[in-house]
């Protein structure tokens, strides 16, 4: 087997809708990606060991891919507690990547049970017990899903043998630096502050009323397109900040805002520039933000 | 003692699945399927505003949740309906919403065919080839999410349908995109999954010609005939359909009488040692899926071959390859055929009723999927999920078994049942929620 000193590649699920799986299924460099490695189990793409290998601890194990919120108890696979299988294999790991919210802060199904279901090493922003145990390395992947190029990054970084800078919350900065509203095709309205009139518009901004998290969301969805091909600003969907630690939120096409101020403001803009700069632009009538870009009926 | 239970863990569908075979004399007389963790969804929705369940819905399955998106604004929409606000589509919104479907539908059914099917079948009658399949399914599926995130974003997990209408508000560029990458994938479909021209492909309507295919479906076909398994994998000849649009048409089919189905008549009930629930429609048991839609729309082919070999895996394999080909014809003609001078949404944001009940249907690759919703000042108060895994997988009524499960019970050997169980197009995420 030409595998024999690949890194030894492990994905394993924990609570999951499997969308993390199928997200970076979409990846057209796919096999090449994993030509670097010795993909040893995957939920589902053909591997030499099974579920039962795993569950009996004796598959090896280099890189651990984790999808799914975590849970200690209660989740049960082939007879053995989930959790107790995870820890066995990040014990092993030399790289653990959390692959997506789920798996990095507990995300949409840790709202089922706050209390026992969390993410591997953060619950939310908080860091769990394991913490400790694994920092040293983990690498955060928030996502719901997870974008396909971001974990492709860093997979080629580990198989290249170079350090992945991170933050705080251990998330590759080169892919987290950003925020969502990096690259937004809808940037030009954001600047002079005119918001869009409804949904199905290319024109205007969705931060100001559709609920837009863009602004202070990190994640380069507008810089590393989706698909190859676009995001959801691009297509007018407000960004639901998904990458972020305290994901979902509530009413979530909606912006909360106080007197007419957005209630949070763009990430690390004190409230006092954001609202002298509004002012400012606000005195300015620009008309070509008020027309349509183009109209296919005239 | 003749009877025997043995456990078996199911992998490589989407999740896993334990299922217990009972075998009596050498046969299997019956099968416990459990699926395991039960995530919550439905009662994590309640308490929200009824809009965010356009977001959390699709986080049942990283698979369907373009179809759960979409059950979910229809859902709410008809609920403004019965709140008494018209909600007139455009048919540019209607078309691109289908088309995004028929991509979702596409990509599930190409990586089943080569992630489960083929390898699956190869491995069982041991005739493995070297073949990476996988690149074959992840090529086909990347291309045609491609497609539908051009209009939603991105897949997995868009949330670009809303009430009334679509975020998105396409251009002729965006369109053309969309139509080369639909190209591409008949270009496969036909050179490698077919090996001849979709056209002559689609006039295929009996079982005399079925001969006629090549490429990686025909070698599949063909493997299948000559390991004497046309007839395994027969179950209740019962078959239904909810969704409607204008490939798939709802109704009923007992054999080959078709009539009309009403939602009201579905059931669910708690079924014991499985987070999954049963569904029976007036409490009789129906297969939903690609077969069930071929019958009820009774296309030539899929009746040519339920007559020779009534509703087996045989069957239910080429039903739901042969949707590929519809599903490519119609995505190439929505495409075609688009106003983008239409309105994207007809309902202005802020115009919603705060009291509502709705029911959601759509045609998910799996079968029919439905949601209903019911809204008080503007808050969840419950929600259901109805997934088409739960009418075919469950373990059945108190008079009689399963779909799947009777499509598996006289069958030898758990290698043939477990086959059987993956033509099903298995998803455990779906099941539980």
């Amino acid at each position: 087997m030409t595998g024999q000193n690949k890194p030894k590649l492990l994905w394993l699920q924990s609570i999951t809708c499997n969308g993390n799986t199928h997200s970076f299924l979409n990846h057209p460099d796919l096999f090449s990606i994993l030509s670097h490695f010795e993909l040893v189990h995957h939920p589902a793409l053909d591997t030499d060991y099974s579920m039962e290998d795993i569950i009996a601890g004796v598959v090896p194990c280099d890189v651990l891919i984790l999808e799914g919120s975590f849970r200690e108890v209660g989740f049960v696979k082939g007879g053995v507690e989930v959790s107790s299988l995870i820890e066995l294999y990040a014990e092993k790991a030399k790289h653990i990547i959390s692959a997506g919210t789920c798996a990095t802060f507990g995300g949409i199904f840790k709202q089922k049970d706050p209390k026992s279901i969390s993410g591997f090493c953060f619950d939310g922003e908080e860091k769990t017990k394991r913490y400790q145990i694994y920092a040293s390395k983990l690498i955060s992947l928030p996502g719901c899903p997870i974008h396909p190029k971001w974990l492709s990054y860093v997979l080629l970084m580990i198989a290249g043998k170079k350090d992945i800078p991170r933050d705080n919350l251990h998330r590759p900065v080169e892919l987290y630096g950003y925020t969502v509203h990096t690259g937004c095709t809808r940037n030009e309205y954001f600047e002079w502050k005119i918001d869009t009139k409804n949904f199905g518009l290319k024109e205007g901004c969705l931060f100001y009323e559709q609920g837009c998290q863009g602004p202070y969301t990190r994640g380069s969805c507008n810089k590393i397109l989706w698909n190859d091909t676009s995001s959801k600003t691009r297509v007018g969907t407000p960004c639901f900040g998904c990458t972020e630690p305290n994901y979902p939120g509530e009413s979530l096409f909606s912006t909360k805002t106080n007197m007419g101020i957005p209630d949070k403001m763009p990430l690390g803009i004190p409230k006092r520039a954001y609202l002298t700069l509004t002012g400012v632009t606000k005195s300015f009538h620009i008309k070509r933000f008020s027309e349509r870009i183009m109209e296919y009926d005239k | 003692m003749n009877k025997v239970t043995i456990k078996q863990l199911i992998e490589k569908i989407e999740g896993e699945a334990e299922l217990d075979f009972t075998f009596n004399k050498g046969k299997i007389e019956d099968v416990n399927i459990n699926f395991g963790f039960y995530r919550g969804i439905e009662e994590i929705l309640r308490g929200k505003d009824a809009r965010d369940a356009l977001v959390i819905t699709p986080r049942v399955c990283g698979i369907c949740n373009h179809a759960h998106l979409l059950t979910a604004v229809r859902a709410i929409e008809n609920g403004y309906e019965n709140a008494g606000l018209r909600v007139n589509l455009s048919s540019k919104a209607n078309d691109i919403r289908e088309f995004t479907l028929a991509c979702e539908l596409i990509q599930n059914h190409v990586k089943w065919f080569y992630l489960t099917i083929i390898p699956q079948f190869e491995k069982y009658v041991g005739k493995q080839s070297n073949e990476n399949y996988a690149i074959k399914a992840t090529y086909l599926s990347s291309i045609i999410t491609k497609a539908l995130a051009i209009f939603a974003g991105q897949w997995p997990h868009s949330s670009y349908a809303v009430p009334g209408g679509v975020t998105c508000d396409p251009t002729h560029l965006d369109v053309m995109q969309a139509e080369s990458l639909v190209y591409e994938c008949i270009k496969f479909f036909e050179d490698v999954m077919i090996g001849g021209s979709m056209d002559t492909y689609l006039t295929i309507d009996s079982v005399t010609s079925l001969n006629q295919i090549e490429g990686d479906f025909g070698n599949l076909l063909h493997l299948i005939s000559v390991n004497d398994m046309v007839k395994a994998g027969k179950t209740h000849g019962r078959f239904i359909v909810f969704g409607d649009c204008s490939i798939f048409k709802p109704g009923k089919s007992i054999i080959t009488t078709v009539s009309n189905v009403d939602t009201s008549y579905v059931e669910e009930e708690i079924q014991p040692g499985t987070m999954a629930k049963a569904v029976t429609y007036k409490q009789k048991l129906y297969e939903v899926g690609p077969l069930a839609r071929g019958m009820v729309a009774k296309t030539p082919i899929v009746k040519s071959l339920h007559k020779s070999y009534k509703d087996s895996m045989f069957t239910r394999i080429f039903a739901r390859v042969h949707e590929v080909a519809l599903l490519l014809e119609y995505s190439k003609n929505l495409l075609q055929n688009l106003k983008l001078d239409e309105p994207s949404c007809v309902l202005d944001k802020n115009v919603r009723p705060d009291e509502f009940e709705g029911t959601g249907v759509v045609e998910a690759a799996r079968g029919s999927l439905i949601h209903k919703t019911r809204v008080k000042d503007r808050i969840i108060t419950n929600y259901d999920i109805i997934t088409p895994t739960q009418w075919n997988l469950s373990h059945g009524t108190k008079e009689e078994q399963g779909i799947a499960v009777q499509a598996m019970i006289g069958t030898s050997s758990i290698e043939e049942a477990t086959f059987i169980f993956r033509t099903f197009d298995v998803c455990s995420v779906c099941t539980t929620q």
